[in-house]
């Protein structure tokens, strides 16, 4: 089994070398003469006038904690996805009631608002 | 010796599948300028070779000689660090895609899930190249994608979980191989609405239009990537697209039966398509889906962010539940031709 | 041969980068060695054989807990001198609730006999021919029902604290809401107005 996931690990490891080598090339052969304009953080016309990393509403989070607990549940419907036809029936009611329970917690975060963006 | 012979094939075959990917990046994107021009009775570019087939030889050309402006205030280790790793799981899923029969780089069991987890690590790229800038424009678009990616991603999984429960493996050959037939037997029919959500969402991974607040040029500028130049600034342009064919090469595989003709099987119309190779048809398959992504972003307006965000929790996540419910019902009841 | 040579090269990775998440300056890096180290251990649990299991902590850990690190990270603007004066004093609690660790792991191992070869058997060729997503999902949804209907309320013991922690409303913003624009009737759009029609300039 293991033997199948060399080409993988040679992939993922010739793909970071494709992202490497382009920005060698641009940083060789491209020109470099930096000044004080060319470096200063893009704005519509003006002086950036703060630090540019600002607070982000809590929604963001949010999201973020969401979509971790609906991919645990992601992760738990694969397995369960190609062995439908081998553990029938009682394997299907297995995965309703699970799935029953995180309808709860969806239902709820939809009605207390925690979906809308405003 | 063995080994590094055997380490030499792999590498071999990386390169025959990378090298003709990035031509089809390049022409992808003369091919989008081509098709838009045409369907706003433009020209489109003409200038560079015959009817503009240089043309985008010439724009990387252009942007290998460009200066890589490093901001002031950047963190420069994450600056150069963020196309990278936006590059590397756009890559790195190609591994498992079957192209055709037993044309694959790598046949693992676990396939699916290697291409869920490839496409999830995607968002570290654009997250880190925004906060990486230091500008606002750049960190806003970052948020803003991160946000979106993260979210349309559990609909496609669930999509993807109806595809599993058809095809009953993860290996992405034997879901090809489960849709052996005619264009009816492919799991487009019975996951129809998967299907569309599948592809609504690969949209929204891709931050394509409709769905591309999170570059939004209008807005602002161009998101996460708006400090980045030359090469580094190529190389997320690489990966955006790297993605589009793989999120099409992907539907083809999963819902279109990947290398089969549409007439596989058929008694008269099969034997005449036999002698077109397999690769043909899954290419002419992803053609028509990069050929969906240039038309929506000819056609429809952007999305505004809420709305974007509704889509996806609101009405996709409730289709895909919903469907997977009445998918399980047709595995138990092993249904029509597909279970 | 080739497995051996991967296995510790993984594994220094993996230390390595465990041992950046501790002492990084910048908690964004501190927070991106932590994906190395996540992504590295996926690597050593696919060498065990556990197939699922490391493609999930890829696609768990990396692809969505990390994320959710780095945003925090990223946007609360942490003051890390503050922090690091706490290294110290701290150090002392630190590396005995480590040394406690280390001997909960060894009572673990303990328990199942202390013989390592017995781990030989977890590997054994009659169960890495089939494969083990199917086998996991065999047991998973059948012989460990129970735990696994446990986890779905962990879960959704989850999504309500979360909401219950994170969700303000903020005043003054303003939103669409579908269903009032589209529920909407004539009578709250439109008013009628009777008047009476303007006359021209008398003379």
């Amino acid at each position: 089994m293991i033997e199948s996931y060399l080409p993988v690990l040679v992939f993922i490891v010739l793909a970071m070398g494709i992202g490497v080598v382009p920005l060698l090339a641009g940083f060789v052969l491209a020109p470099r003469r930096p000044d004080q304009d060319k470096l200063s953080p893009y704005e519509c016309g003006f002086e950036a006038f703060e630090d540019s990393r600002m607070q982000f509403d809590v929604r963001y989070y949010l999201v973020a904690i969401l979509f971790i607990i609906f991919d645990l549940e992601i992760a738990f419907l694969f397995p369960w996805a190609i062995v439908l036809d081998e553990i029938g029936l009682f394997g299907f009611g297995a995965m309703a009631v699970f799935i029953g329970i995180l309808l709860i917690g969806f239902l709820y975060e939809w009605k207390k608002g925690a979906l809308e963006w405003e | 010796m063995s080994e590094l012979i055997e380490l030499a094939w792999i590498v071999a075959k990386i390169v025959a599948l990378v090298v003709p990917l990035f031509v089809a990046v390049a022409y992808m994107t003369y091919a989008e300028r081509k098709v838009i021009s045409a369907m706003q009775l433009r020209r489109g570019p003409n200038r560079v070779g015959w009817h503009g087939l240089l043309q985008p030889i010439a724009d990387a050309l252009k942007l290998l000689m460009k200066e890589v402006v490093l901001p002031s205030n950047a963190n420069r280790f994450l600056f150069v660090l963020a196309p990278m790793l936006a590059i590397m799981p756009a890559l790195a899923a190609w591994a498992v895609l079957p192209l055709g029969e037993g044309i694959v780089i790598a046949d693992i069991n676990a396939g699916l899930l290697y291409v869920l987890a490839m496409t999830s690590m995607g968002v570290y790229g654009i997250i880190l190249a925004g906060w990486a800038s230091n500008s606002k424009y750049a960190l806003l678009g970052a948020m803003r994608a991160g946000a979106q990616v993260v979210s349309y991603e559990i609909a496609m999984g669930f999509a993807l979980v109806g595809v599993l429960m058809a095809a009953g493996s993860l290996n992405m050959s034997e879901i090809v191989h489960a849709q052996a037939g005619p264009i009816w037997n492919w799991f487009w029919l019975p996951l129809l609405p998967l299907f569309v959500v599948y592809w609504i969402s690969g949209v929204a991974e891709t931050n394509r239009l409709p769905f591309d607040v999170a570059e939004g040029e209008s807005e602002i500028v161009a998101g996460f990537h708006v400090e980045y130049s030359g090469m580094a600034f190529a190389i997320f342009f690489l990966a955006e697209y790297a993605n589009m064919i793989l999120i099409s090469g992907l539907a083809a595989v999963m819902f279109l039966g990947g290398w089969y003709s549409p007439f596989h099987g058929l008694p008269v119309l099969g034997p005449m398509f036999d002698w077109v190779p397999g690769i043909i048809w899954f290419c002419l398959k992803i053609c028509l889906f990069l050929f969906l992504y240039i038309w929506f972003r000819a056609t429809f307006p952007r999305y505004r962010y809420d709305q974007i965000m509704r889509l996806g929790w609101k009405v996709l996540i409730p289709v895909t539940v919903v469907w997977l419910i009445v998918v399980s019902g047709m595995v138990l009841t092993e249904f029509g031709p597909w279970f | 041969m080739i497995e051996k040579v991967i296995f510790y090269v993984f594994a220094g990775i993996l230390l390595a980068a465990a041992l950046l998440v501790i002492t990084a300056r910048n908690p964004v890096h501190s927070a991106l060695s932590l994906v190395l180290v996540f992504f590295t251990s996926a690597a050593l649990w696919l060498m065990a054989e556990a197939e699922f299991l490391g493609i999930a902590l890829i696609l768990v850990y990396v692809g969505a807990v990390m994320v959710l690190f780095l945003f925090v990270v990223m946007m609360l603007d942490i003051n890390i001198a503050v922090m690091r004066e706490g290294f110290s004093r701290y150090l002392p609690l630190g590396a005995l609730v480590a040394v406690i660790m280390v001997l909960q792991m060894l009572l673990v191992i303990g328990a199942a006999g202390v013989d390592l070869s017995g781990f030989a058997e977890a590997t054994n060729p009659a169960l890495s021919e089939t494969n083990n997503i199917r086998m996991l999902g065999n047991v998973l949804y059948t012989v460990y029902v129970y735990p696994f209907e446990l986890a779905a309320m962990v879960l959704l013991l989850a999504i309500i604290a979360a909401i219950m922690l994170t969700l303000r409303r903020r005043g003054g913003t303003r939103h669409q809401d579908i269903n009032k624009q589209v529920r909407t009737t004539k009578a709250e759009r439109l008013r009628m107005v009777r008047m009476a029609s303007e006359q021209k300039n008398e003379q």
